[in-house]
């Protein structure tokens, strides 16, 4: 332990990581503000976020509770909402690849949105794999702690963050950061607008369920629009 | 379902099926070859499900008062126009949470 905390690559990482720490730190703070309201215990809360490391699925996972869904509901939402990590695991497979399978089980654990911008961003520059994941397991490690940090605060801080900061905003604003680089292309623009209109023209249906609906109609939209795209570009 | 209870089994299904996606390609299928169509289609999750997840936050639902809110409308355009070309979270942030409050501070407003 003391070892991989001197170790420059893992520092490296962990210091790297911090602005995006900072960065979430209203989301992490609604996270926690949510939990409290769902009417969890502390340690509910702090379980939560420690497992589950997931700020969409925390959201939704404490807004069905708080709403009463059955638990069949909220883990198909929570499931759909997280399967973006299997595209950032696919993503990260090549570069992980070289390391131990004990590597690979931990560092999975630690695959978030931002720990995947961050190890792209570093592999891509052409690290070496060792020394990559050792950067990766600064980076992840340094979120995992922040993040509870924040949940936490947030749990007991809830009814002292005045209503007119509208904190809970910080939450879509940190999922644009994430999708809005992506739209580059025109199937990606067409999965996000079909997707969009989907959302909210479903959203008469209970329980969230208009979430699942307009991702599936979003993706196969994108499909059909990149296999359009290909055959205009055949031509 | 008693509360707390339901609050664990949710904590210890989605925790493990979310360690099971990120874990998917790095451990499971590390050496399958993935169908041509899946590959393709998986492109466009994080672009299709961020949008679902993230619009009604800043919409809302149709039908309701609150419905479209200027101010979260136009602080959002100016977080998304930020992360486009900064690809940054604290500068999208920033830009985002400054313009909904001028906005609101402007129109004498919380919404």
């Amino acid at each position: 332990m003391r070892r991989i905390a001197s170790d420059p690559d893992f520092r490296e990482g962990f210091a790297e990581m911090v602005p995006a720490c900072v960065a979430m730190a209203p989301f992490g703070l609604v996270c926690g503000v949510g939990a409290a309201a769902a009417g969890a215990s502390v340690w509910g809360a702090i379980g939560l976020s420690a497992i589950v490391f997931s700020g969409a699925a925390q959201i939704l996972a404490v807004q069905l509770l708080a709403a009463g869904a059955p638990l069949a509901v909220i883990v198909a939402t929570c499931f759909v909402a997280g399967l973006r990590f299997v595209i950032y695991s696919a993503a990260m497979a090549p570069y992980l690849r070289p390391l131990p399978a004990r590597w690979q089980q931990g560092l999975a654990f630690l695959l978030t949105d931002q720990a995947f911008a961050a190890a792209v961003r570093r592999f891509d520059a052409g690290a070496d794999p060792h020394a990559g994941g050792r950067h990766f397991l600064g980076g992840g490690f340094a979120l995992w702690l922040f993040w509870q940090a924040t949940n936490v605060a947030g749990y007991f801080l809830g009814n002292v963050i005045p209503a007119s900061w509208s904190l809970d905003f910080a939450v879509p604003l940190c999922f644009i950061a994430l999708v809005a680089p992506h739209f580059r292309t025109s199937p990606t623009i067409a999965a996000a607008v079909v997707a969009g209109i989907a959302v909210v023209a479903l959203s008469g249906l209970p329980m969230r369920l208009n979430l699942i609906a307009a991702g599936v109609i979003g993706i196969v939209a994108g499909t059909l629009a990149d296999f359009t795209r290909e055959r205009w570009t055949a031509r | 379902m008693d509360g707390t209870l339901k609050l664990w089994s949710v904590v210890a299904i989605v925790g493990l099926l979310n360690y099971v996606s990120r874990l998917s390609f790095i451990a499971l299928f590390a050496r399958r070859r993935v169908p041509p169509l899946a590959v393709r289609a998986f492109r466009y999750v994080p672009a299709a499900m961020l949008t679902a997840l993230v619009l009604p936050m800043i919409v809302g639902t149709p039908g309701d008062a609150a419905f479209a809110p200027a101010p979260k409308i136009v602080a959002a355009a100016v977080a998304g126009i930020v992360a486009f070309f900064t690809h940054n979270t604290l500068k999208t942030l920033g830009a985002g949470m400054l313009t909904l409050w001028a906005l609101q501070a402007a129109l004498g407003t919380i919404g």
